[in-house]
């Protein structure tokens, strides 16, 4: 009945009103529960890939303020969160207080409790502010969770046990205006440190926000967007070299690291990049095809010498000197300049990971 | 010459003959297995990696009914070499004798611009899309039933039915934008 409908509906109306303010998402549900096809994807999906990016923008290291050069310091695991219920940027330190009672309660269950020296724990949340990109984003947070003896001297540095940071860079306009009043949407979380302290942190957003935790991977497509971007870069901050790292099913598993020194990457992402175009002509973005055409030339440079078809394997990690993703999630990023794009895609990642 | 074509020899009664073409050379194993064990009907199953296919064999090749593409997604060379092949099959086999069955469909780390490329393959072919899962024994069963039920009717050996009848109730679509817009504009 309902294909009928739609089919017959066209010829009428000669204005095909575009509704803007419709949340796509509302639309997908609906969607799907009218029509079920084995191998018929809700034409929502196809909206989702993104098939051209932005070139990368690059951010002056003077810009940056101390708690931005933090997020540079280590490897981070990465993970998606579904938005925050009430979670208010006034009142971080409530929530330092409540996270450290938190952890704490957590530790001592189980255990005699005993009056001691026991080193506790202090959280603190900070906002990391200049990373938002429009009015509508909600700043990064970032937080630490300190150890500290009762018996040291007040200026001792404390040693930092875990630190971790929720973020949303670059994320979908249309989607963040759609979302209800009383929540923020912070989608990419970051975290390091020890497993268990990660849960806890976890188990504590759950319990305060009404959020859910789930695993973020990076697919080998959105590794392959990142060395291009990278690459891309290497004109105007030198990445040294592009490391590639791929597993392929052979018995037993191989590992093959492939590794390009920076000008020849650099002059094979040109020559893909529209062959002929000048400087003052480019609008500054990377379209998919190049991106696949950079690879598979790549790919086959590789087979033309050793004979293995790189194209059976998975890719399972990018490294240059701005950075390095990995397949199971991990992010680390060496170089402030290029942070926002990087931070872009991940975002991006995130919410198109996220259960909707 | 080197092209596959669909009426070139004559048929064998109540038989079928069906070419599997996959480039990992796994799965099309199993399903053989599973496949010959047919009784309503004597099943030949070929095997091959890629087309065309060798000359030598050219005298003693039964005349193929259906040509199944079996295509794992989690490798980028799989759909490759499935899109090199089809450029030597006959026109006369697109009018409901090929098929593509896919392998982890479901994996959490397939990228989802291979699953459209293939739909988009399959769609653009007009050619039936199917999804199999070729690690448990079930799953082969499953999938061997749903190539046979396209295999007998490839084969004529369904009254009153023929592939080109079959395949247009059963091909793969994408829907273009207009008509993605057209169905989400439904509920308001």
């Amino acid at each position: 009945m309902d294909p009928h409908t739609s089919v017959a509906r066209s010829p009428f109306s000669s204005v095909v009103q575009r509704r803007r303010s419709k949340s796509y998402r509302q639309s997908y549900r609906s969607y799907v529960g009218t029509m079920s096809h084995l191998a018929y994807t809700p034409g929502f999906t196809k909206r989702r890939l993104t098939t051209c990016r932005l070139a990368p923008k690059r951010c002056s290291t003077a810009e940056m303020n101390p708690e931005q050069r933090a997020l540079l310091v280590r490897e981070w695991q990465l993970s998606y969160v579904t938005p925050l219920y009430r979670f208010q940027h006034g009142h971080l330190k409530t929530y330092s207080r409540q996270l450290a009672a938190f952890l704490v309660s957590e530790r001592q269950q189980g255990v005699a409790a005993e009056v001691g020296l026991e080193s506790t724990l202090r959280v603190t949340f900070t906002l990391v502010a200049g990373m938002a990109q429009t009015e509508e984003e909600a700043d990064t947070v970032f937080i630490k969770i300190h150890s500290k003896t009762p018996l040291a001297p007040p200026d001792d540095p404390q040693k930092v046990l875990w630190s971790g940071w929720l973020t949303c860079v670059g994320g979908d306009p249309d989607y963040l205006r759609t979302l209800p009043e009383d929540f923020v949407c912070l989608p990419l979380f970051c975290s390091g440190g020890t497993e268990g302290l990660t849960a806890l942190v976890k188990a504590w957003f759950q319990r305060t926000f009404d959020c859910c935790f789930g695993r973020l991977e990076i697919n080998s497509v959105n590794l392959q967007w990142l060395a291009a971007l990278w690459t891309d870069c290497h004109a105007r901050t030198s990445i040294k070299q592009l490391k590639l790292v791929w597993s392929l099913p052979a018995e037993p598993p191989m590992e093959v690291i492939y590794a390009m020194h920076a000008q020849d990457t650099s002059e094979l992402w040109r020559s893909v990049r529209q062959p002929g175009l000048r400087e003052e002509e480019d609008d500054g973005s990377v379209g998919l095809e190049e991106v696949a055409c950079f690879f598979k030339g790549l790919k086959s440079h590789f087979y033309r010498h050793f004979r293995v078809e790189l194209s059976a394997g998975r890719l399972t990690q990018v490294s240059t000197a701005l950075g390095s993703a990995k397949h199971g999630g991990r992010i680390k990023i060496s170089n402030s300049s290029y942070m926002i794009t990087t931070l872009t895609l991940l975002t991006e990642c995130a919410l198109l990971k996220m259960p909707i | 010459m080197s092209v596959l074509r669909p009426l070139s020899k004559l048929p064998d009664i109540n038989a079928a003959s069906v070419l599997l073409v996959e480039n990992e050379e796994d799965f099309q194993q199993k399903l053989a297995g599973v496949m010959v064990k047919e009784k309503s009907v004597m099943v030949k199953v070929r095997l091959a990696k890629s087309l065309p296919l060798p000359a030598k064999n050219e005298q003693n090749r039964p005349r193929i009914d259906l040509v199944v593409f079996l295509i794992n997604l989690m490798s980028a060379l799989s759909l490759q070499s499935a899109e090199a092949s089809l450029k030597h099959l006959g026109q006369g086999y697109f009018l409901g004798k090929v098929c593509f069955m896919v392998t982890n469909a479901r994996h959490a780390a397939l990228p989802a611009e291979r699953m459209l490329a293939v739909r988009k393959l399959a769609s653009g072919l007009r050619c039936p899309l199917l999804y199999a899962e070729d690690q448990t024994p079930d799953g082969v069963t499953n999938a061997a039933e749903r190539l046979l039920v396209i295999l007998r009717v490839a084969a004529g050996c369904v009254p009153m039915t023929t592939a080109l009848f079959l395949s247009n109730l059963t091909s793969c679509i994408v829907p273009t934008e207009e008509e993605e817009q057209q169905n989400l504009d439904f509920d308001a």
